[in-house]
Formats: structure tokens, sequence, C-alpha cells
């Protein structure tokens, strides 16, 4: 409450001060104005707020606090809510009132209607309670402001008289400078002209002297009775005279009468006296470095600020994007500066490229001129969403590979990834996020038998971009696609991605296109497992008489040898013989001789790390067929090939029947 | 039905038992080895019927096979009656290994001297179920067949002829074609006369081709170095035949190296028994 009582005090009557000063020759106006004035008095108390229900009042706040807002804020200019008739739901606190009576004299009536009604108007009342105390809150807010004006104002007087004074000051001291130097100089004149007069007396006092003495020895010469001795003396005393007369006694004054003085030139004095009314141009600003989580994908919050002596009219923001691919030499022809002018100290700008780095500089303004421009400031607008690779994913019951694309072509910081767990009935669960992934993909542990949301964003300085489309996980079974860049040219896959065909017209081998990651002997084609060393289990669907090998081989396994064929891959291999359905179960090119009577069509296949097994069955007589005991070294991925035209369809997603635990 | 403990072993957390009781289908006194799984101390238990090979009691498997971990681990009761009647005094049971004492291929026989006593066939599917479902804590409606060569080709006939009876059966080395191999025949003619059309109702390939019934899945294992493959006593590919045409699921495994003897049953015995439990604790 102490900011309260500053504002009742001296500031105030400066501010009415002004506006007595300023309305003096509107009359009558004045007299409103001192009303008003007491209103913004008592403003600032607590009380003031509360009171402020009635339609007059509130409005002579709106528009004092119009002439309170020094146009430098644009949030300053506050509404202050009229309370209309108009409006249905929002009558003033007398109505709700009236309503009160309302109810009663109803109550007489019908106690049934009474509840009804009373639960309305209650809701009512209710309704006008949350906007009144939204009221509050926004004149809460506007005495924020009111506060911050009058601090500003306090300052920036504060700072006008201290400059006042010193420029006084100033002008005082260059004064009474030039006033010693002045005296001193007149000082030294004086002594000097002084001197040479005395010099010149005294020449003058010689010469009177010798003028004397000749005189008294012509007069004694004269008188002398001796003309013998007269005589003789007579000549050279008339010679002395003589010479003595010749000699002409300088007679001028030696000095002139004149001081010297020079023109007083008082024109510096005139402009520092000129220049107190006149404010400095403002130094450059200070731009601040980018705050955190204050961009979206498409504006920017820039914040710098000024010196603290320094009044300014206007700030004047540029701003570029920063081009990497622009070269550094090229600069001049970069790409447009903007440019936005505000009276704040900061500003959003918007209509910007998600995830782009722009320059930032800004200039201030006043009446003398304009500052030099400041640092330049890097900030970034906050990314695009990624964009989850579906195909690329996979998952298993204990865990979910996730895979997806930047969405942005400039790197970003790091990835979050979000997950939320669906309930059954639709809720969703727990929500989880792992945080700074720095590449485009992430590894997260799941609990099996739930289903998930996934979602990613990308972050960079500027905070993080909206979510990516969710991408759903179940943890029932294995989910993976096939890596078609590995299939053999041969083997074209379904548009779903888990059927493939093998088809009868045979391809010249010059129009297929081998790489190094691609089948190039067996017709065969990976699938992308998840790399956990848990449990997982699939099916494959195939025709009785289809020849095939399905199993699993490391990543690298031969592109150049079949399946089975050596010690990277395991699978197992129907072949169609003249007289029998053969089936085997090969490893490094060896198999158990085994024989199955009834051919399966539908083969599972459970693949369990930590006890290194790999089993097959027939799905549909849940018939044990075959298991490999084998330790996998590294993670193993499906494998499917087709050894002469057919298809086969493989069926993720599948839950491992429990009699696939009992090998 | 009186039960007459022999001896009595803990083996595997359980108890390997031996029994003794007089059998009303054989008319003698018959030995039964049965294997209780500490689980059966709490509950009732599913029952493995094992039937031995020629020339075997109900010693040979119990010592030799290496069962009761597996049957622990799985609580599997397993019961291994003797291969034939004993004691019965019949002229010429004891003339041959192949045929009579230790010898008696299952069936129950239709001629004389062999019909009063060699009912084995009974036994084992009537008998011996009765008995045990009676005295120990069995399930009565779990219980499976397995046996090595000629109690393999025992475990196959009573599958076969009694659909839904056995939730599970498997065999090791059986004797799948008696009817085509010297070993049958000789028996064969002995027990069930000269008309070989009765022979078919105890052999598994023929049973099979006409089976008809639950669905069975049957495990075979068979050494590849087993003197009686080659020589052709065994006949495992035409039960093949059979059950393919008939689509019978089989798998068959044919295990290089091994031959004919319990060091074969032994290195398997934890398959089967896991392929029974698969079935008998579904």
């Amino acid at each position: 409450m102490d900011l309260y009582e500053v504002y009742t005090g001296s500031r105030l009557d400066v501010i009415t001060e002004e506006v007595l000063s300023g309305d003096e020759e509107h009359g009558e106006e004045h007299q409103e104005e001192v009303k008003e004035e007491e209103v913004n008095r008592d403003l600032p108390t607590k009380e003031a707020f509360v009171v402020v229900s009635e339609r007059t009042e509130t409005r002579e706040l709106s528009s004092t606090s119009q002439r309170f807002s020094t146009d430098t804020n644009d949030s300053l200019r506050f509404e202050a809510y009229v309370p209309s008739s108009d409006e249905e739901g929002t009558p003033s606190p007398d109505s709700s009132v009236d309503g009160h009576e309302d109810v009663f004299e109803e109550h007489k009536e019908s106690e049934a209607l009474f509840g009804v009604t009373a639960q309305q108007k209650l809701n009512k009342v209710n309704n006008i309670r949350t906007k009144l105390e939204e009221k509050v809150v926004e004149m809460e807010n506007f005495a924020g402001h009111l506060e911050e004006i009058f601090l500003t104002v306090e300052e920036n007087f504060g700072r006008q008289e201290q400059h006042l004074e010193q420029h006084c000051n100033d002008v005082l001291q260059t004064l009474s400078h030039r006033y010693d130097e002045r005296a001193a100089a007149l000082g030294e004149e004086k002594k000097r002209k002084l001197e040479s007069l005395y010099t010149q007396l005294l020449g003058c006092g010689r010469t009177l002297d010798a003028s004397k003495d000749l005189i008294e020895t012509a007069q004694e010469l004269y008188r002398t009775e001796d003309k013998r001795l007269f005589l003789q003396a007579v000549m050279p005393t008339m010679k002395r005279i003589e010479e003595f007369a010749k000699e002409k006694p300088d007679l001028t004054l030696v000095t002139p009468l004149e001081f010297d003085m020079p023109l007083a030139d008082l024109s510096d004095v005139k402009t520092m006296m000129d220049s107190i009314n006149i404010v400095p141009a403002p130094s450059a600003p200070v731009i601040n470095p980018q705050v955190s989580n204050s961009a979206t994908r498409t504006s920017l919050r820039v914040c710098w600020s000024l010196f603290s002596d320094d009044s300014v009219e206007y700030y004047e923001l540029y701003y570029r994007p920063v081009l990497e691919d622009t070269p550094a030499a090229d600069s001049t022809k970069g790409p447009d500066v903007f440019n936005v002018k505000v009276k704040e100290t900061h500003c959003s700008v918007g209509e910007l490229l998600p995830n782009v780095q722009y320059e930032f500089w800004v200039t201030a303004t006043n009446t003398t001129g304009i500052s030099p421009a400041s640092e330049k400031a890097v900030y970034v607008t906050v990314p695009s969403p990624p964009v989850i690779r579906q195909r690329e994913c996979s998952s298993c019951p204990e865990a979910a590979l996730i895979r997806w694309e930047s969405g942005n072509t400039n790197p970003v910081d790091s990835y979050t990834v979000e997950l939320s767990e669906t309930g059954t009935d639709g809720q969703s669960g727990v929500n989880e996020s792992i945080v700074a992934v720095p590449t485009c993909e992430s590894l997260i542990q799941l609990q099996s038998g739930r289903q998930y949301l996934i979602y990613v964003r990308a972050v960079n300085i500027g905070g993080p971009s909206d979510r990516s489309e969710a991408f759903t996980v179940s943890t029932t079974g294995t989910i993976f696609h096939l890596l078609q860049d590995t299939a053999h040219p041969c083997l074209s896959i379904s548009e779903d991605g888990f059927s493939m065909f093998y088809g009868d017209e045979e391809l010249p081998l010059s129009a297929m296109t081998f790489d190094d990651n691609t089948f190039a002997r067996c017709v065969a084609v990976l699938g992308d497992l998840i790399p956990v060393r848990g449990r997982h289990y699939w099916e494959v669907e195939l025709e009785e008489d289809t020849e095939y090998r399905i199993g699993v081989a490391y990543e690298d396994t031969q592109r150049n040898s079949y399946l089975g064929g050596t010690n990277t891959s395991w699978c197992m291999r129907h072949v169609l013989t003249p007289s029998r359905h053969k089936y085997e179960f090969l490893h490094s090119g060896w198999s158990p001789d085994i024989r199955i009577t009834v051919n399966p069509v539908r083969i599972g296949l459970s693949l369990n790390y930590e006890r290194g097994i790999l089993s097959f069955f027939n799905v549909d007589l849940e018939q044990h067929l075959h298991t490999f005991y084998c330790s996998f070294l590294h993670y193993v991925h499906p494998c499917f090939a087709l050894d002469n035209p057919g298809a086969l369809t493989v069926r993720t997603g599948v839950e491992a029947p429990q009699y696939v635990h009992l090998v | 039905m009186a039960l007459a403990q022999v001896s009595s072993n803990k083996c595997s957390g359980g108890y390997q038992k031996v029994f003794e009781h007089d059998s009303t289908e054989l008319k003698c006194k018959m030995k039964v080895a049965v294997y209780l799984p500490p689980k059966a101390e709490n509950e009732k238990c599913p029952v493995f019927y094992w039937l031995s090979g020629l020339t075997c009691t109900e010693q040979n498997f119990i010592t030799k096979a290496g069962s009761q971990q597996a049957a622990s681990e799985h609580g599997i009761i397993i019961v291994a009656p003797d291969t034939s009647p004993r004691g019965c005094n019949i002229e010429g049971e004891d003339e041959s290994w192949d045929f009579g004492t230790g010898a008696g291929f299952y069936v129950d026989a239709t001629q004389e001297p062999w019909k009063t006593n060699y009912c084995m066939y009974s036994y084992v599917t009537e008998e011996l179920p009765r008995l045990i479902n009676a005295n120990f804590p069995a399930d009565p409606e779990n219980m499976s067949i397995s046996g090595h060569s000629m109690g393999g080709h025992g475990a196959l006939i009573c599958a076969l002829k009694n659909p839904g009876k056995y939730k599970a059966v498997s065999a090791f080395a059986p004797i799948c074609n008696p009817i085509q191999c010297a070993w049958g025949q000789k028996a064969f003619s002995g027990y069930l006369g000269k008309d070989k059309k009765t022979w078919e109702a105890y052999d598994a390939t023929v049973l099979a081709a006409s089976y008809s019934g639950p669905q069975l899945d049957i495990l075979i294992d068979q050494g590849r170095d087993d003197q009686f493959l080659s020589a052709s006593q065994l006949l495992p590919g035409n039960l093949i035949a059979a059950c393919s045409e008939n689509k019978i699921p089989v798998v068959f495994r044919l295990q290089p190296g091994y031959d004919h003897s319990y060091f074969f049953i032994y290195s398997f015995i934890t398959d089967h028994i896991k392929h029974h439990a698969k079935f008998l604790n579904a």
C-alpha cells in the first residue's frame, strides 16, 4: 500500500496543476476536470475499486484512464466494463435484487415453481458474480497499469529536473569562467600601461634635470666678471647648449589611451541556454536474447531495454531471416529487411516462417534524433510439428520404436516424445514424456496389453512445436513392416506392406536393379523387427503348395545366398517334391529330418531372445513343428522368401497364443 | 484292487513308487510304477501312461528315461506298467524274447493258451486307469499315452482306437505297421490267430487311415541309426503316409545318430512330456 500513498501525495498534485493550467482557457470544462481529478486521486486506493459498480463512475474512470494512457502502451487502453442493459443475463446488481423480490412473489404462488426459478435466478446471480469478479480482476489490472504510469511519470520528472539543474549549472560555470578570464586580461593590460607611462615619466625628469643644469651653468657664466674666463668657458658651454637643444625630447604618450576590449563571444553560452530545453538523442538500445517459450511457429516476441537516462519517443525494430544458404559475401543482397515502429520495449512479430532464425536490431528515436542501432540478436521461431513415419515404426508387447521426419528444413535442437495410455473406456491415462531426444527415432518402454497414443514435438530455443499426428500402439503383439529396400526385384509387395507376390513372368536380369541391401539370389525380403531382446510372435499365411522359406536372419545376412544356407539365418523351408511336401528347418545349410503329415497354411513364429529359441507352429492345429535353439548374438529380423512363384502374407500384431510359451 | 507298495523313492521333489496288485484282466500279480509329482500332494494331476517295449518291465523306464524332472515341473503323474503278464505258467511263454513274457504287444489275445492272461490292451486302457484313478490324486478326464517301440505301437493304437480318451499321444521309435513287419506278424499270429483281418484292429497304420474323432497331435521321434528301423520292423513311413492321407497331424523327427536304446529316449523325453503337458494342462 506504500505505493498508493505516494500517488496521493505530491506527484498527483503536479499532474493536477498541469491539467489545470492546460485547461484554464476553457472556463466550464475546468470544473469538470477538477472533479475528475478528484476521482483520480481516490483511484489508487483499494476502496475505489470496490465501490466502482455504478455506471457513471465507471465511465468517468474509463475517460480518466484514457487521459493517463500516454499512448505508449496499447495494453493500457483499458476498456472499462459498462454494463449494458441490452445484453441479456448481465443485469446491473440492482436488477438482480429486483429479481429476488420477484422470486419471493412467486413463492407465494407455487413452491415448485419457486425451486426452478430460484435456481435460475441463483445461476443468474452466480453469472453476475462471476462477471463482477472478472471486472474486479480487470480493475486491479488497470490499477496496476496506473501504478506503472505514475511511477514512469515520476521518474521522468525527476530525470528532467536533474537534467535542467545540471544544464543551468553548466551555463553558470561557463559564465563565471568567462568573467574570470576577462578580468585577468584587463588587469594585465592596466599593469602594462602603467609601467610604460612610468618609464616615460622618468625619461622626462632626466631631461628636465639636464636642462636645469645647463641653465645654471649658463647663468653662472653670464655672471662671471672675468671676461677672460668668460670667453674661455663660453664656447664649450654654447656648444653643449646647442647640442642639448638638438636633442628633441619625445613628448608623445607611449601608450594608447583606449583599452583593447575584444567583443565578448557569448554564442556558446547562448546555445547552451537554448539546449536546456532539448533532450539528448537516445543511445543505442540493448536487445535481449530470446527467452524460451516466447515464440510460436509464426511469431516471435522480441524485447529490449534502453539506458535509464534516455527518453525515447518510439523504437524501430528491424528484422530479417537468417538464411544459411546465402553466401556471407553476398550479404548485401540478403533477404529483405522488415521494419516495425513500436512505442514499447517489446514487440511481437508475426507472419514468420517456422523454425527459421531471424536477426533483430532496434533503434530508438526522440525529438532530437535517432540512436545508433543495437547489437543484432538472433531469434528462432518454433518448429513445425514432426511427421511420424508410420511405416517405419515397430512395436512389441514391451516397447515401441517410433521414427519420424523432422518436418522442418532447418535442424531443430531436439524432440519430445509424449505418450498417453488409452484405457478400454476411451479415457486417456497417465501422460509421460521423453525429452531431449536428439535423433528422429526413440525406443519407448511400454507395458504389455495396453494401448497408447504417441505424439512427437520438435523443440528449438523458441520452444516446442505443436504435437504431431497421434500414432497408436497396441502392445498386444509384435508389429513390424517389411524392409522394402531389401526385397528381391522379383518380389512385389502389396499396398499395405504385408503381402508379397512372386509373379510368374520371369524378369530379364537386365530389368532387375540390385543394390548392396537387396536380396540378389533368394527372392526374399526382411522385416523390420523392433530391437528388443524379448519375446516376439508373428504369423505367415500361404497356400499349401507355396514353396517358401520363413524365419529370421541377422540384418547383415548375406544377400547373395539362400536363407537358411548360412549361419546368419534360421528358417523353415517348404519344398514340393513329386512325391510329397518336404519341410526343412534350415540353419547353416543343415536341417533335421522332420516329417509333417498336415501341411500348414498358417504358420506361427515365436522368437524368444532370452531363451534363444525360435519355434514354428501350425496355427490351425496349434501344432508345434520345430524349435531352433540358438543364442542370437545380434538382433534378428524376420525373413520371408518365395522359392517359386506364389504369394505369402505376414500377420503382425497378433497376440502370441499361450501354447507357444510351452516350448 | 488292493495295491501293495513295493518301493518308494523321493525323486525330483515327488515320489517314484512301485506297486503290486492282482490284475483281474490278466489274472496275475502285476507291478506298476507310479511317479507322483509334488503337485499331486495338493491337487489332482493329469496322468501320462508310458508303455515300454519288448523285454522291458516297469523298471526300465523309471530308471533310464529321466522323465521325473519334467513330470515334476509340469505336475504330471507318470504310470508305467509292465509289458506282459508274468508267471502264468503258459507253455512257451519264456521261449523267445519277442513273444510271450515281456512281449504282450498290447492286444487282447483271442487264441489259446494266451487269451486268459494276455489281455494287455484291456489292462492298459481299462483296468489300469480305473486302478490309478481310484488310488491316486489323478484327474480321470486328463490322460495321455506314450511308449517306446512295441509300447509306441501300444500308445498309438490305444489313442487311435479310443478317440477322445487320450488328450495327447506320442511315441519313440514305434512299431508303426505291425502287420507288415516280422515282430508284429509273429505276435499277432500267436495272439490273434491266422486271420489277418483281425490283426488290423491293432495296427496303427490301418487305424490311422480310418481314424475319425477329436484332433490328435502326434509327436514321433525316431533314431536314424536304429537297427530295427533299417531292419524294417518299425516302418514309420507307412504311418506317415496314412496320416498325411487322413490329415492326422504328425510331427515325425528322424534324429540322426540315435539308436533304439533308452539313451535315445532319455535325450528326447523332455520334449515329449512338454508335448503332453501342452494338452494335459491346457
